[in-house]
């Protein structure tokens, strides 16, 4: 080492611990301000966000519904037929002829005491639900 | 040196940058031009593609609707069932899969699982086969747990007859593409199709679904049947066993209301399940009551003799002398089946004498006999309900020389179906309308039931000329050829007709007959109009009073009975007659009962009624001349007014009727000793 490239550092001792910053109110505020605004666009977006997947989560949930509901409709259905084939008249007859050994009674077994006469419906009515 | 050296980092780092923000601006320019070209030249095609991945429509299908009885018992109903499919490019071994397939249906056979490797076999490079359609939810559940690759579901509706063969000709049957083919399926398809919707789904990337809109199916209209389903199912098990018991090849039978035209059964011989009607013979499906011409044979003389009696040629006492026992036109001889002798042209119809309805019918001439076949109906079709009617054989009556008149005139060389003979015989019940036979009472939309009117086509005869055919006919079951027919307690007019059947041309050669009965009872105010045709019976003797007539009998009992009208012979007066209005039948709950005819008076209290059956009760109150009304089923559990109270003749006594649970060690009244009663209840009660 020479003394030519020998280079000496000396480290200026730099007293600053009185210097305090001014405190800027007005940058505060603007600072603030900015928190607000930034704060209530990102509320804004996790409620628009929120209200996203709470759309889609009842899509989902009304889909599931819907479905469940056409399948309970299906269920009634094919139990309605079943009904309608256990009614059927012929099953019945077989039933009753077969297994408990019914049998038609006979015109002096038989008494008619009421009739029924049917009334047709008017021409157009309306239906009540079945 | 070192301030220099200190210094040459500053323009390094300003080319970096620049060479940076070059690289970044040429990023950002790179992006932004995709982008653009992507959201403005690309926009339709990927916003088409982005909707084609997100969203999926599907059709639904519209449920065919109901066909009901005239008491709504449903007919024909529709269900979802599942098809099967297959996406052939992902099925690996075509035959493993049929045989595992055809292993869960449980209703396949060696052939139909080859059928099933083959359709997917050879669509190989699709993307969809069927495998099997229309399956119950059972079957495809099974066929669903064994998590075949390249095997699918969807849904269809299908068309299912509850009843099986009850009334199939009449209801016809649907295609795979539910599309009415035959009967009442196919004449009002377009009202019970109804008009399929679609559904709009939108799905996320696991392809579920999220959101849909729909445009819902419009289902079909419900179509209100003029049957009833239990006199359906007599009118069957009688023609069936009757067909059977005498060895015919067929039957047919018709029950019709004489005043309304409604057709109340439609029953052939032998029938078919609709459910499954590929699988019945072509004979069987054929709807032999409106597509079978027949000759009628004697039957048709009631066409012969109501002419006769309009045009004022005979009157029923006219003498008539067919005792030569037959009639020569040429060559040709027609004979009678015994030699009558002179007689009444009313004994001519009671014993059928072909001798006597020629000798009337060339006093008549074939216009007027011409005329009057027309009047009632013949020679065209009868009812607009029933696609593919035969209209029937009627010659013009201009041509027609003595021979043929003679044969017109005893109901040969004039083809009509049982149906018109149905309408024929109704209108001689009715008085003389020929009503429009119909099988449609009414057609319900959207809960709205529009009606269909009853129509009268042509007064075929005057109501005196009816009574007196009504007469004649009484006699014919009286004492006549149609004995068998009698139904003890009712009056009953009818006809029989046998005619030998033209087989290849000729009447020779064979022994096949058609044999029938046409009658209505009770003959005075009629309720039901019966018409029964067997063809060809071979087991019994060939003639309608012996095979055709029973049927007829056993029909019109069981009917009767059902319906509930009372003896016309020597029966105990009707009790009680119910109108069963529109609001009766749409109330729940018990319906009450209407106002018991007045009798003669008797005691000055009113009696205790408790414990009695309805009908003891209704005797006793009738017996006394006192108004009854009655609510609920069962034995009378209370009395309004009290036992003993004096009567008034303005109050009417209302009882309660109530379901009694029979004690322990009491006999059975639903089976009574002689039916072996206590050991059929001990059967009843067994799970």
């Amino acid at each position: 080492m020479t003394a030519e490239t020998f280079e000496y550092a000396i480290k200026k001792d730099v007293r600053n611990n009185p210097i305090v910053r001014e405190v800027d109110r007005e940058r505060h505020r603007d600072m603030w301000r900015s928190a607000l605004v930034g704060g209530f666009l990102v509320v804004v977006l996790l409620f628009s966000a929120w209200q996203h997947f709470e759309l889609l989560r009842h899509g989902y949930r009304l889909e599931q519904m819907q479905r469940e509901r056409a399948a309970e409709e299906e269920i009634n259905r094919h139990l309605r037929l079943e009904i309608e084939t256990l009614r059927s008249p012929s099953r019945i007859e077989r039933l009753a002829t077969g297994r408990l050994r019914m049998v038609a009674p006979q015109p002096d077994e038989a008494e008619v005491i009421e009739r029924v006469i049917p009334v047709p419906a008017p021409p157009r009515s309306v239906v009540a639900r079945r | 040196m070192a301030e220099s050296s200190a210094r040459d980092w500053r323009p390094t780092l300003q080319r970096r940058t620049a060479v940076a923000l070059s690289v970044l601006f040429v990023w950002v320019v790179g992006i932004e031009v995709r982008l653009v070209y992507l959201q403005v030249v690309r926009y339709s095609d990927l916003a088409a593609r982005a909707e084609r991945q997100q969203s999926r429509t599907i059709e639904a299908p519209a449920k065919r609707g109901d066909i009901i009885d005239r008491q709504g018992r449903v007919l024909a109903y529709s269900v979802d069932a599942e098809t099967i499919y297959a996406v052939p490019g992902e099925v690996e071994n075509p035959d493993r899969t049929a045989a595992a397939v055809c292993g869960a249906l449980e209703d396949c056979d060696a052939k139909d699982r080859e059928a099933i490797a083959k359709s997917i076999t050879a669509r190989k490079g699709k993307y969809f086969a069927y495998v099997r359609r229309q399956v119950w939810p059972d079957q495809a559940k099974r066929v669903a747990a064994l998590q075949l690759d390249g095997i699918g579901f969807m849904k269809e509706s299908r068309r299912t007859y509850p009843n099986r063969d009850l009334a199939s000709h009449l209801l016809g049957y649907v295609g795979i593409d539910n599309v009415g083919l035959s009967g009442l399926e196919a004449t009002y398809d377009s009202f019970i199709r109804g008009r399929a919707g679609t559904v709009l789904v939108q799905t996320d990337a696991h392809r579920r679904a999220f959101s849909r809109v729909e445009r819902p199916p419009t289902s079909g209209a419900a179509i209100e049947l003029t049957i009833d389903e239990y006199l359906q199912h007599v009118a069957e098990r009688e023609l069936r066993e009757g067909v059977q018991y005498s060895g015919a090849s067929g039957g047919s039978a018709v029950i019709m209301d004489p005043y309304t035209g409604e057709i109340l059964a439609l029953a052939n011989a032998p029938d078919f399940n609709p459910n499954a009607y590929r699988d019945a013979r072509e004979d069987a499906r054929r709807n032999r009551a409106i597509q079978d011409l027949y000759e009628p044979g004697s039957t048709f003389k009631i066409v012969t003799a109501g002419a006769a009696f309009e045009e004022n040629v005979v009157s029923p006492n006219t003498i008539i002398d067919a005792s030569t026992g037959n009639i020569r036109f040429g060559a040709r001889v027609i004979y009678d089946d015994h030699n009558y002798g002179v007689l009444t042209f009313e004994d001519a119809i009671v014993k059928s004498s072909n001798v006597g309805a020629i000798k009337v019918a060339l006093r008549l001439g074939p216009e007027k006999i011409g005329d009057y076949v027309k009047r009632f109906g013949f020679g065209r079709p009868s009812s607009p309900d029933f696609r593919g009617e035969n209209p029937g054989i009627v010659w013009d009556a201009t041509k027609l020389t003595d021979s043929a008149l003679a044969s017109v005139a005893m109901g040969y060389q004039v083809g009509v179906t049982p149906l018109q003979m149905a309408a024929a015989v109704s209108a001689v019940a009715n008085g003389g309308e020929l009503v429009q036979p119909r099988a449609v009472r009414a057609v319900i939309r959207d809960r709205k039931r529009v009606a269909v009117p009853r129509k009268v086509l042509d007064r075929a005869i005057t109501p005196r000329t009816a009574a007196t055919l009504t007469e004649i006919m009484e006699a014919v079951v009286e004492r006549g050829t149609g004995t068998r027919a009698q139904v003890p307690g009712y009056t009953v007019a009818g006809k029989t007709g046998t005619a030998k059947k033209l087989v290849n041309g000729s009447y020779r050669g064979h022994s096949d007959y058609n044999v029938s009965f046409v009658g209505f009872v009770p003959s005075r105010k009629p309720v039901f109009a019966i018409v029964v045709v067997v063809d060809s019976p071979h087991r019994v003797s060939p003639y309608g009073g012996v095979v055709a007539a029973p049927i007829f009998q056993r029909i019109a009992s069981a009917a009767l009975r059902q319906q509930g009208v009372p003896q016309t012979i020597g029966g105990s007066p009707l009790v009680v007659e119910r109108r069963n209005d529109v609001d009766a039948q749409q109330t729940s709950g018990p319906v009450s009962s209407p106002v018991v005819t007045m009798g003669s008076a008797g005691s000055s209290v009113f009696p205790d009624l408790t414990g009695m059956s309805a009908r003891d009760a209704l005797r006793v109150m009738a017996k006394m001349g006192l108004a009854v009304r009655l609510l609920g089923a069962g034995v009378v559990s209370e009395q309004t007014p009290a036992a003993g109270t004096p009567i008034d003749a303005a109050v009417t006594a209302v009882l309660k009727l109530e379901r009694r649970t029979p004690e322990a060690g009491a006999p059975s009244a639903r089976f009574p000793a002689r039916w072996g009663g206590e050991a059929d209840e001990e059967r009843l009660a067994r799970p």
